[in-house]
């Protein structure tokens, strides 16, 4: 089903963005301590006589964390923006961005041509296409005289790859978000209920588990049931089963070096992970699973939200996901449960490493409507959020509620324009600020961003009494001691083996095509899954269908394309 | 709404008849077509007008160069259409959960109006009136988790199946039982609001007949047969050649609801179809060629079975 694929990769790709506000050393961290005192005209946040008003695409997510009273439109973010750059900020629309209906909204205000003076765009297809029809202002110009050194600096880790995939033509279209590798996608195990039931994996402590050890304990947590639920499940995925992250079995495919639904290259070929051996093989052992009843019973009907009650209820206690999903789904267990405690692993291959995929560096793009008087606005923004709030807490610090609101951090949606521009190196930087402060080898102050500073707080209070902490301290603590934690201990101990995706535009046979090609993908992998299809002959069938009905013209014309 | 213009329509049409001796248009007949203008001017705006649009169908169409600036292309996507491999599975999903929505959904409005009409109990009649048309105004999206809540495998439905010793089915991710899913709810949803014709039709026969039929010594059963159905026989046939117009469209918000790629094989109709591809793959043209296509076999349908009633009952229904 489109929306939930929608849903679930804007999920990898940003959904991380909403929530990890991170930081790190880049190349501005010395000019950092002099911009407090320079005057507003230098930290790119220069007012305007008239205040104006500029409508904005927006993103919502469910329970999106807003404090009573305040609401996407109108929120301590909102009203600090609005006062610094003399605006006013009014919502063109607002949609969920989880589930596909951002996009929705996105579509329609293209097709309608009447766009919001500024929103974001979750792919370089809708930015090509807003460029190709001129559509959205050139950036170039605002970009070189409004940006910070830092956020310019920010963008420039990640070498062109950023901004190279905004660029057409020479002209810069938009303002691209960046994601730092998250590493592999994790295993988030109950480690209160191993306890009870005396499961012991992981015994070479690299923290990386074998296909069988998680076997192991599905099959431990149903049969034994320790959250004493009805209906225990072992293990539940998504419907989509080669999507990518949440609740979806890519830790698994990846154990065989399997990367279904991505475009692979090797010395000029490029191929499509769905297709490969390694891809049957998952399949072939997810069936098994299936039918010894250690994989839902319901799976393909199972959505999102069931799989968040399962883990709520009790009666699953094995979940997949990056790292920051103790901190706005896993919270919701602690919350049912004051018990819950979670440990996290890798899923290691037959020779002991842990693959992953490097990540597209973009996700969002901010993009300006064509025609918009204040280009410069949607820079200055973005100097607010991704520079100011980050490296300069007093920037904002006559602002009370925006302090409070990064205190409490997580309200990635009340930002006018959400999503998050990180160094490409940023989360191991950060974690190690937060090790160093909760060791006490530094104090809580000296770690570089203000958001770090805050954690370590946050998990001190969780190690000095972690059965009575609070959910966001518990949270706080899992989130990056251990996902965190777990994406370091791999990377330092070179267990992770990374390959490169191709991330091509869309090509025309994929336009027509690519549709049916993916619902041909799910449901004969659900099917080979729950048994309705034999392994091989059905993922034979696969294979020379999905070649005869598009693909192989597709893979030509991304052959073509990266050339 | 339409049904409504056409049913004011008649009524006009009747009235002047009945006063063609006298003048052009009489009075009564003026004012029934008064009473239609607002109806007719809605109908414009917003059913004509868009029609224009339908120019997307042939042209491979971009929004930002408007239907001017979009190149034309022809048949090109209705061509598109029929080499997918799936549209045929696609259409007879489509057609079969909507043959079996009309079919069963009349026959048990047509026979919940006859048992309701027996009822002598004012406040009864009302009360269970009132209870069956609730579900009608409930949205999909509602009754769509009321539904998975109770037909998942933990669910309601499955328990009483196990109570009585039976397996249990897994009623939304099964493909064989699916369709007849989406055929039973809706049924379920709609009959009370659809019966509210029926019963109009069964009040409106002279109680004469039912009389004298009752004193010639027909029995219940003879009375609904030969007097009750054939006096209710113009409204069903309106009522069914109607529906035939959406035997295209098996209801997009309920299965857009309940479906799941484990139930594509049965239950992926034309309207969800064409929304993966159309809305969120952003080809506005093929979807508008679906649509289209879709009006037209819905037109053929209805001049067809409007054709063939007056062939064999004489009647017909415009």
């Amino acid at each position: 089903m489109k929306k939930r694929g929608i849903g679930k990769r804007l999920l990898s790709i940003l959904l991380a963005g909403c929530l990890m506000v991170s930081l790190t050393a880049c190349s501005s961290q010395n000019d950092q301590d002099d911009k407090g005192k320079d005057t507003a005209k230098n930290d790119g946040t220069e007012s305007r006589p008239e205040k104006i008003e500029v409508t904005f695409g927006r993103m919502t997510i469910p329970n999106g964390g807003l404090p009573e009273g305040d609401t996407v439109e109108d929120n301590a973010y909102t009203r600090w923006v609005e006062d610094i750059l003399n605006i006013d900020i009014k919502d063109a629309f607002e949609a969920n961005m989880m589930d596909g209906s951002y996009d929705r909204q996105v579509s329609l205000a293209l097709s309608s041509g009447d766009l919001p003076d500024i929103m974001l765009v979750s792919s370089r297809e809708t930015l090509k296409e807003l460029a190709d029809n001129d559509m959205i202002e050139d950036l170039t110009g605002v970009w070189d005289q409004y940006a910070t050194d830092t956020l310019k600096g920010i963008i420039n880790s990640y070498g062109d790859a950023a901004l190279d995939k905004v660029t057409f033509d020479g002209k810069m279209m938009g303002i691209p978000a960046t994601t730092p590798d998250t590493g592999p996608t994790q295993v988030w195990v109950r480690s209160d209920w191993m306890q009870e039931l005396g499961i012991k994996v992981d015994e070479d402590q690299n923290k990386a588990i074998s296909l069988d050890e998680l076997k192991m304990i599905a099959k431990e947590f149903k049969d034994k049931n320790p959250g004493k639920a009805e209906n225990p499940v072992g293990m539940a995925f998504v419907p989509n089963l080669s999507d990518d992250g949440i609740y979806t079995m890519s830790a698994i495919s990846a154990a065989f070096g399997a990367y279904p639904r991505t475009w692979l290259e090797s010395d000029g070929q490029v191929t499509y992970g769905s297709l490969q051996p390694q891809t049957k093989d998952t399949l072939s052992l997810a069936a098994e699973w299936y039918k010894e009843g250690i994989i839902d019973p319901q799976l393909g009907t199972r959505t999102w939200d069931d799989i968040t009650s399962l883990l709520v209820n009790g009666q699953l206690g094995i979940t997949f996901g990056m790292w920051h999903v103790s901190d706005w789904l896993l919270n919701n267990v602690r919350e049912a449960d004051k018990n819950a405690n979670f440990e996290v692993y890798g899923i290691e291959d037959a020779n002991g490493k842990v693959n992953a995929k490097h990540v597209n560096p973009v996700g969002f793009i901010a993009v300006v409507r064509k025609g918009f008087e204040h280009p410069e606005i949607a820079v200055q923004i973005s100097n607010m959020f991704y520079d100011s709030l980050r490296y300069s807490p007093e920037s904002f610090a006559n602002y009370p509620e925006v302090v409070k609101y990064v205190e409490v951090g997580g309200i990635g949606v009340a930002r006018p324009m959400n999503m998050d521009i990180e160094p490409a190196t940023s989360l191991l930087d950060n974690l190690s600020d937060i090790q160093k402060g909760v060791n006490g080898e530094i104090k809580a102050e000296e770690a570089r961003t203000k958001e770090s500073q805050d954690i370590i707080v946050n998990i001190k209070a969780y190690l000095a009494d972690p059965a009575n902490a609070s959910t966001t301290d518990w949270a706080k603590y899992h989130s990056r001691m251990k996902g965190i934690g777990l994406l370091q201990a791999l990377t330092e101990s070179g267990t992770i083996n990374y390959v490169s995706p191709v991330f091509p535009l869309t090509t025309s046979t994929m336009q027509t095509a690519k549709v049916n090609l993916d619902k041909l993908e799910d449901e004969t992998f659900l099917r080979i899954v729950t048994g309705a299809l034999p392994a091989d002959s059905g993922f034979q069938d696969f294979v020379s269908q999905w070649n005869k009905q598009g693909g192989e013209q597709i893979i030509k014309e991304i052959q073509d394309q990266i050339k | 709404m339409n049904l409504l213009l056409f049913i004011i329509w008649r009524f006009a049409l009747e009235q002047e008849e009945d006063m063609k001796t006298k003048s052009r248009l009489s009075r009564t007949g003026r004012s029934y077509h008064l009473m239609m203008l607002p109806g007719m001017i809605f109908l414009i705006v917003f059913s004509y007008i868009p029609m224009a649009g339908l120019i997307m169908a042939f042209q491979n169409f971009i929004p930002a160069k408007g239907f001017f600036g979009s190149e034309m292309v022809g048949l090109q996507h209705f061509a598109y259409m029929f080499q997918l491999p799936d549209i045929w599975k696609i259409m007879r999903n489509t057609v079969g959960i909507a043959l079996g929505k009309i079919i069963i959904g009349t026959v048990i409005a047509i026979a919940f109006s006859i048992l309701l009409n027996e009822i002598r109990i004012k406040f009864f009649k009302k009360t269970i009136q009132t209870i069956v048309y609730l579900p009608h105004f409930l949205s999909w999206v509602v009754l769509a988790s009321v539904i998975v809540n109770m037909f998942n495998l933990d669910g309601s439905v499955n328990q009483i199946l196990v109570g009585f010793g039976a397996e249990k089915i897994n009623f939304l991710g099964n493909y064989k039982v699916f369709p007849g899913l989406i055929v039973g709810t809706d049924v379920w949803k709609e009959y009370g609001y659809n019966s509210v014709v029926y019963l109009a039709a069964i009040t409106a026969i002279d109680p004469g007949l039912h009389e004298a039929a009752a004193i010639d010594g027909a029995s219940w059963w003879k009375r609904v047969w030969n007097v009750t159905i054939p006096g209710m026989m113009p409204i069903i046939l309106l009522m069914a050649a109607m529906s035939l117009t959406t035997i295209l469209s098996a209801g997009f918000d309920q299965i857009y609801n309940l479906y799941s790629p484990m139930v594509y094989e049965t239950g992926d109709v034309l309207d969800t179809y064409v929304y993966r591809v159309g809305l969120v793959g952003r080809q506005y043209s093929f979807g508008a060629a679906v649509g289209l296509l879709r009006s037209i076999i819905g037109m053929v349908l209805l001049l067809t079975a409007n054709g063939l009633t007056k062939k064999f009952t004489d009647r017909k229904i415009f």
